[in-house]
């Protein structure tokens, strides 16, 4: 008897994003297809993107491996963006550690100002990222928000605590949100309905937690693989978002990236390579080999 | 339907302390508001008394019936205490519970027997908790069996298929539908067997204000595949009213929602919408939040 391959169609579409204007205008997400299904029915019209992340100050705590690609614009951001460009990355992402009541308490206006400049100094689109303190990030993103006013960036975290007074920032002057909640299904779909009540779900992008390699990456991953399957399959509306997967930070926290360079590389790209598999739109990597080799493996497929 | 009275429960601080004090007056107000509320029996719920279990029983049936002349439903893992609680009991008690569990089996199933009683038997196995609809009737099979060769009939047997929180990430609405599941093929399992749920576990986890709701439309959903009885709170008037049947067109809508009818929400009143996502949320076809009735 011949085989015959089951081939399945699905209704649901993610929907699809662009981060920045113009030239600088990325698409993610827009699939009917579970992640590389490329044997049913439908497609991905963006495959998956990758920025190289950036932080608005010199880097504390960083191996040498890891900082050594970059070790001649660490203190410069605006240079060390354009190096990033410079490595094929489809975007920046900026995260404004500095402004962190526990790192430099730095001020809003400062972090706000910074964004603008490596916004402006790129050829391609910027994600800013908040320290992660929510009362902080409420004073520093809604800023970056109005400095930045029109650009489409992508901003977050926008969280459960503070979503209301960021979310409402990002929309007034066209920008997008990236929802964070801990690794939760049911928590993530909350935030969502809720950002919901006035925020277009067409500008949301979805980050839920990325852990890493041995950390708990199991967990992103089913996460993001249901976020999917309900999305394409169950056509559940407040799931059919992009999913933004920020991995890079993860990884290179863990003792055996710190340790040695080609473990680093490899527990980043396993990482990314796993939450690919996924479902993640975008990732958010550190190192410029990482990016490189994931690249590459992508072009094969 | 018949609604076991869940309020006077030990984790509630009042009755903790009302228990601890023997303050009579806190415990026989809370009887007497669920006997008027239409309560068919009154749940005793002493937790595991560790300390004058006899004793500390005895007072509170007493008190109870000195309140209320509705049968009693004792609801303690421990068998000395449900055995002094069974001895002092006027109208005929309902033994809550015994399981599948070796321990129960051996000790809380002979008392049932010994004092001729109807006693709530779970789901539940040494294994512990059988999270699926087969799983569930294998256990049940084997303790009813047990329970039958002690001499206890099958009328007299309330079948618990364990509730558990709709809100636990990912798999509780899964859990939800396996016990309307289980409920539903009973009759044709075990001729004669009555069944029950701790009804409020569905919504446990979930914010206070949230939780009748859940446990409204789970009763109606529960009670058309022929649940007997629930332990639940009559104090919620709109849920005794729903008992009652007092409100069609809601009933009507669960029922449509359950057998996943397409609704047409705008058409409806805020109340009745509230009900149909409740119910499609039960019944897992839309993924669960705790902003469920804000989408």
């Amino acid at each position: 008897m011949e085989y015959h391959a089951p081939v399945e169609a699905h209704s649901g579409v993610v929907r699809e994003e662009t981060i920045g204007n113009g030239g600088k205008a990325l698409k993610i997400g827009g699939e009917n297809i579970l992640p590389f299904h490329f044997f049913d029915e439908g497609s991905n019209p963006n495959p998956p993107k990758f920025a190289l992340e950036i932080l608005d100050m010199e880097p504390v705590g960083w191996p040498e491996h890891l900082l050594e690609p970059f070790k001649d614009v660490v203190s410069n951001p605006v240079k060390w963006a354009n190096k990033c460009e410079g490595f094929g990355a489809d975007a920046v992402f900026l995260r404004l550690v500095s402004t962190d009541p526990a790192v430099n308490d730095s001020p809003a206006d400062q972090a706000a100002a910074l964004a603008k400049t490596v916004a402006e100094s790129i050829g391609v689109p910027l994600i800013v990222y908040g320290s992660g303190d929510d009362k902080k990030d409420a004073e520093v993103l809604p800023r970056v928000a109005q400095l930045c006013s029109g650009m489409n960036l992508l901003i977050g975290p926008v969280v459960k605590e503070n979503y209301e007074v960021v979310g409402r920032a990002i929309l007034e002057h066209g920008h997008r949100a990236s929802a964070l909640t801990p690794l939760d299904i049911n928590l993530l779909k909350e935030l969502n309905v809720k950002l919901g009540h006035f925020f277009p779900a067409e500008r949301i992008v979805i980050d839920p937690e990325s852990a890493a390699l041995g950390y708990g990456m199991e967990y992103s991953f089913s996460l993001m693989e249901r976020v999917k399957q309900l999305g394409v399959i169950v056509k559940d509306n407040m799931t059919q978002m992009p999913i933004i997967a920020d991995l890079g930070a993860e990884c290179w926290k863990t003792g055996q990236a710190m340790q040695d360079r080609e473990q680093g590389l490899l527990w980043e790209g396993i990482t990314a390579l796993s939450l690919l598999m996924a479902g993640a739109n975008i990732l958010v990597l550190r190192h410029p080999e990482t990016l490189k080799l994931i690249k590459e493996i992508m072009e094969v497929q | 339907m018949i609604i076991i009275g869940e309020n006077i429960h030990v984790i509630a601080k009042t009755v903790s302390t009302a228990i601890a004090d023997r303050d009579a007056r806190v415990i026989q107000d809370l009887a007497r508001a669920q006997t008027e509320a239409g309560a068919d029996y009154i749940d005793l719920n002493v937790g595991p008394m560790r300390k004058n279990a006899e004793e500390t029983m005895q007072w509170l049936v007493s008190t109870v019936q000195d309140a209320t002349e509705l049968p009693l439903s004792l609801d303690t893992m421990n068998p000395i205490a449900m055995e002094a609680g069974l001895k002092v009991c006027r109208a005929r008690p309902l033994l809550n519970s015994a399981s599948g569990k070796t321990d129960s089996k051996e000790q809380m199933l002979p008392l049932a027997k010994k004092y001729n009683c109807d006693v709530v038997i779970s789901v539940m196995t040494d294994k512990g908790m059988p999270p699926d609809v087969e799983l569930k009737v294998d256990s049940i099979m084997d303790t009813v069996a047990y329970a039958n060769e002690l001499g206890i009939p099958n009328e007299d047997i309330w079948v618990d298929p364990i509730i558990l929180p709709v809100s636990t990430a990912g798999e509780g609405q899964g859990f939800a539908k396996v016990s309307l599941e289980f409920i539903s093929i009973l009759e044709d399992l075990l001729p004669g067997v009555k069944s029950t749920v701790g009804l409020s576990n569905l919504s446990n986890g979930v914010p206070d204000e949230l939780r009748p709701i859940l446990s409204r439309t789970y009763l109606v959903m529960l009670e058309r595949n022929k649940l007997y009885s629930a332990i639940a709170d009559p104090l919620d008037r709109e849920f005794m009213r729903l008992v009652r049947g007092e409100i069609p067109q809601v009933t009507e809508l669960i029922h449509k929602a359950m057998d996943g009818e397409s609704i047409d929400l705008p058409s409806l009143s805020k109340e009745e919408a509230d009900y149909v996502k409740t119910a499609q949320v039960i019944m897992g076809q839309t993924l669960y939040s705790d902003a469920w009735l804000e989408s």
